[in-house]
C-alpha cells in the first residue's frame, strides 16, 4: 500500500511537470511560461517523497516477499530508477534555465523571444524528460509483469 | 511491486490510467489553487481546461481497464469484495466530478470568472482526496 502510494506520487507528479513544462513551451508570453515552469517546482516535493517511497518500501517489500537476490527485474528496476531520477534532475536543469530567462525578459517588455522559444524547444532538454518518462512506464512494466517471478 | 499473478495487460492499463489520472486533475489542483490566490491571470484557466481534457483519455484507460481485469478475474457482483466496491465507487462517481470539473473548467476559461475558479479548485481537491481512498483501498486489498 505505502510503495503504491509513492508510485503514484512520483508518476502523479511527473505528470503534473510534464504537463506544465508542455503549457510552458506552448506559452507565447514569456510571463506565461515563467509562471507555468515556476509551478513545476510545486509537484517537485510529491517527486522526491514518491521517489524515496518507492525505493525505501520496494526494498522492504523484496525482503518481506522473499524475492530471489538474482531476481533480474528487480535489478533493471533499481537501474531504471536511478536512470529516471538523473535523467529527470538533467531535463529540469534546462527547464530551470528557461525558466530564468521566461522571467527576465518578463521582467523587461514580455515580448514574445525566438531565444525563449528555442531555449523551450531544446530538443536535448526535452528528450531527457521524456527518457525519464520513459524510464517510469519500464518501471511500472515490471512491477506488474514480474518477469520469472 | 503491485500484484503477482493477475493479468498484465487490464492491471497495466487500469494503473497507468489512475496515476495519469491523478497527475492530470493534480496540475489542474494546483493551477486553480494558484488562481484563488492571483485571481485574473488569463493563463491559468486556460492551463487548466487544457489539463482537465488531458485527462479523459486517461480517465477511459483506467475505466476500461477496471472493467476488463473485473471480468478476466471472474467477479459477478455478489460477495464482492469491500476494496472493489470502494474501486468501482471512486471510478464510477469520479466521471460525474469530471464532467462537472470540465463544466466548471469550460466556464472559468470562457467567463474568466473567479468563483468558477473556486468550483475547479474544490471539485480538483476532492477527487484528488478520492483517487488517493481508491488506490489506498485497492493497494490494501480493504475488506479481502
Amino acid at each position: 500500500m505505502f510503495h503504491i502510494t509513492a508510485a503514484f506520487l512520483l508518476v502523479g507528479g511527473a505528470v503534473a511537470a510534464g504537463i506544465l513544462n508542455t503549457l510552458a513551451i506552448t506559452s507565447v508570453r514569456p510571463s506565461d511560461s515563467a509562471l507555468l515552469l515556476r509551478l513545476v517546482r510545486t509537484a517537485l516535493p510529491l517527486m522526491y517523497i514518491g521517489a524515496l517511497g518507492t525505493l525505501v518500501f520496494g526494498l522492504v517489500l523484496w525482503h518481506d516477499r522473499s524475492y530471489s537476490l538474482g531476481a533480474a527485474w528487480l535489478w533493471l528496476s533499481l537501474v531504471l530508477w536511478v536512470l529516471a531520477n538523473a535523467l529527470g534532475g538533467i531535463g529540469g536543469r534546462y527547464q530551470g534555465r528557461a525558466r530564468k530567462l521566461a522571467e527576465q525578459l518578463a521582467a523587461k517588455d514580455d515580448a514574445p523571444s525566438d531565444e525563449l522559444r528555442a531555449l523551450l524547444r531544446d530538443r536535448r532538454g526535452n528528450a531527457y524528460s521524456y527518457a525519464a518518462g520513459l524510464a517510469l512506464l519500464a518501471i511500472l512494466v515490471l512491477m506488474i509483469w514480474k518477469p520469472g517471478s | 511491486m503491485i500484484a503477482a499473478g493477475r493479468p498484465f495487460w487490464p492491471l497495466f492499463l487500469h494503473v497507468l490510467g489512475a496515476m495519469t489520472l491523478f497527475g492530470g486533475i493534480l496540475t489542474v489542483a494546483i493551477l486553480s489553487g494558484v488562481a484563488w490566490r492571483r485571481p485574473g491571470v488569463p493563463v491559468l484557466p486556460r492551463a487548466a481546461f487544457v489539463a482537465l481534457l488531458v485527462t479523459l483519455p486517461d480517465y477511459i484507460v483506467m475505466r476500461l481497464g477496471a472493467g476488463w481485469i473485473y471480468s478476466k478475474e471472474g467477479y459477478s457482483g455478489h460477495h464482492d469484495p469491500t476494496w472493489l466496491g470502494i474501486g468501482f465507487g471512486v471510478a464510477d462517481g469520479g466521471l460525474v466530478i469530471l464532467l462537472l470539473l470540465l463544466g466548471a473548467g469550460f466556464w472559468w476559461r470562457r467567463s474568466g470568472r473567479a468563483v468558477a475558479g473556486h468550483i475547479v479548485a474544490g471539485l480538483s481537491g476532492v477527487y484528488l482526496l478520492l483517487l488517493a481512498v481508491a488506490w489506498l483501498a485497492m493497494s490494501g486489498k480493504w475488506g479481502a
